[in-house]
């Protein structure tokens, strides 16, 4: 029997069709895998660059606590420390950089269980303008600082609906919203009654559509500093004399 | 024979390593194009053992074979009959087959089996 002599040119092509082979492979692999579930991927951008945002804010938090050391080292060398220092803090505290603790009120809004009957889910649901209602009243009754889920509200605060969730800052916001405010409860409270949208919300939003509203007067509530970016990109501070 | 698998072997441990992937809008032609080369090889090793194989035709066989493949996906992504590259799919399915037995019978035939 003759020995079979395979052609080199047979042999590279069966070089070139492995490759091919393996390439393919490999590419369907990926290709199922992003294309196979792409909300699934995209949930997994979204759960990504939150964990860079944390990340990124525990920096920031340990950077603005480095300015502050240095602010006041270089104060310290004018020898200007106090009032310099005294200075940073009102403007620290008018930013809502720093954390506020007092009296105040806790407002608790949630979803309602279920629907009732015969009611648009969607009626049946908190919305960002429920809570900026909300936010609002209680700044007009007086509220020197108002966090939402632990989201400051700041002077540039928005307070937007994001599919089924809310965003405050850049955070997502979920059911059941825990709106802190410091100042006088009696006050908070007594704004939130004139204020219509929030009585809707207490009244007929919870009775008709189950969705659940209470307050609570708190001796000591915590709102925490707002913890977004405060330098202007375009912004420029007019000066008085400018003026 | 051995030297075949062994290429094989190498080509797949390159294609692996390259790491190369394509997008997935070309994967169709990718798949087309992998299934028309391995139908050349078929062909080839056949004919091999048929004693006909000739390089210049089994080229130009596995490039032709090729290109003609990606152009039918092309023209059926074109023409908005995405289906038409199953045509391709079909045609080198049946002559895979169709190889692949008579391989078989030579190979037997060449053993003595027969």
């Amino acid at each position: 029997m003759d020995k079979l002599r395979a052609r080199p040119v047979l042999v590279a092509v069966f070089a070139v069709l492995g490759f091919m082979l393996a390439v393919a492979f490999n590419s369907s692999a990926r290709a199922h895998n992003t294309r196979g579930s792409r909300s699934a991927d995209l949930a997994g951008v979204v759960r990504d660059m939150e964990r860079d945002r944390t990340a990124l804010q525990a920096s920031l938090d340990e950077l603005r606590g480095e300015v502050e050391g240095i602010d006041r080292r270089a104060a310290a060398a004018v020898g200007l420390q106090e009032s310099f220092t005294k200075d940073l803090e009102e403007a620290r505290v008018a930013a809502g950089l720093t954390d506020y603790a007092g009296p105040g009120l806790r407002v608790t809004l949630s979803d309602a269980a279920e629907v009732p009957p015969g009611e648009d889910p969607n009626s049946c649901l908190v919305h960002d303008y429920d809570l900026a209602a909300v936010v609002n009243a209680l700044f007009v009754g007086g509220a020197e600082a108002v966090s939402v889920n632990g989201e400051r509200v700041s002077g540039s605060t928005p307070i937007r609906c994001a599919g089924t969730t809310v965003l405050v800052n850049a955070t997502r916001v979920g059911s059941p919203y825990v709106i802190d405010a410091v100042g006088v409860p009696a006050d908070l409270e007594a704004a939130l009654a004139e204020d219509v949208a929030v009585s809707l919300v207490f009244g007929e939003y919870t009775v008709r559509y189950g969705l659940q509203a209470t307050k609570e007067r708190l001796t000591e509530v915590t709102v925490p500093s707002y913890k977004g970016n405060v330098s202007p990109l375009f912004a420029r501070a007019v000066s008085e004399g400018e003026r | 024979m051995i030297v075949l698998v062994l290429a094989f072997a190498l080509g797949i441990t390159l294609g692996l390593l390259a790491n190369l992937s394509v997008p997935a809008v070309l994967l169709t032609y990718v798949g087309v194009a992998v299934l028309a080369a391995l139908d050349s090889c078929m062909g080839g090793i056949r004919a091999s053992l048929e004693r006909t194989f000739d390089d210049k035709t089994f080229i130009f066989g596995f490039v032709s074979n090729t290109l003609m493949a990606g152009f039918i996906v092309f023209v059926g992504d074109r023409v908005g009959v995405r289906e038409l590259y199953l045509a391709a799919v079909v045609a080198f399915g049946v002559r895979l087959f169709d190889n692949l037995g008579a391989i078989r019978r030579l190979f037997f035939e060449r053993m003595g089996w027969e």
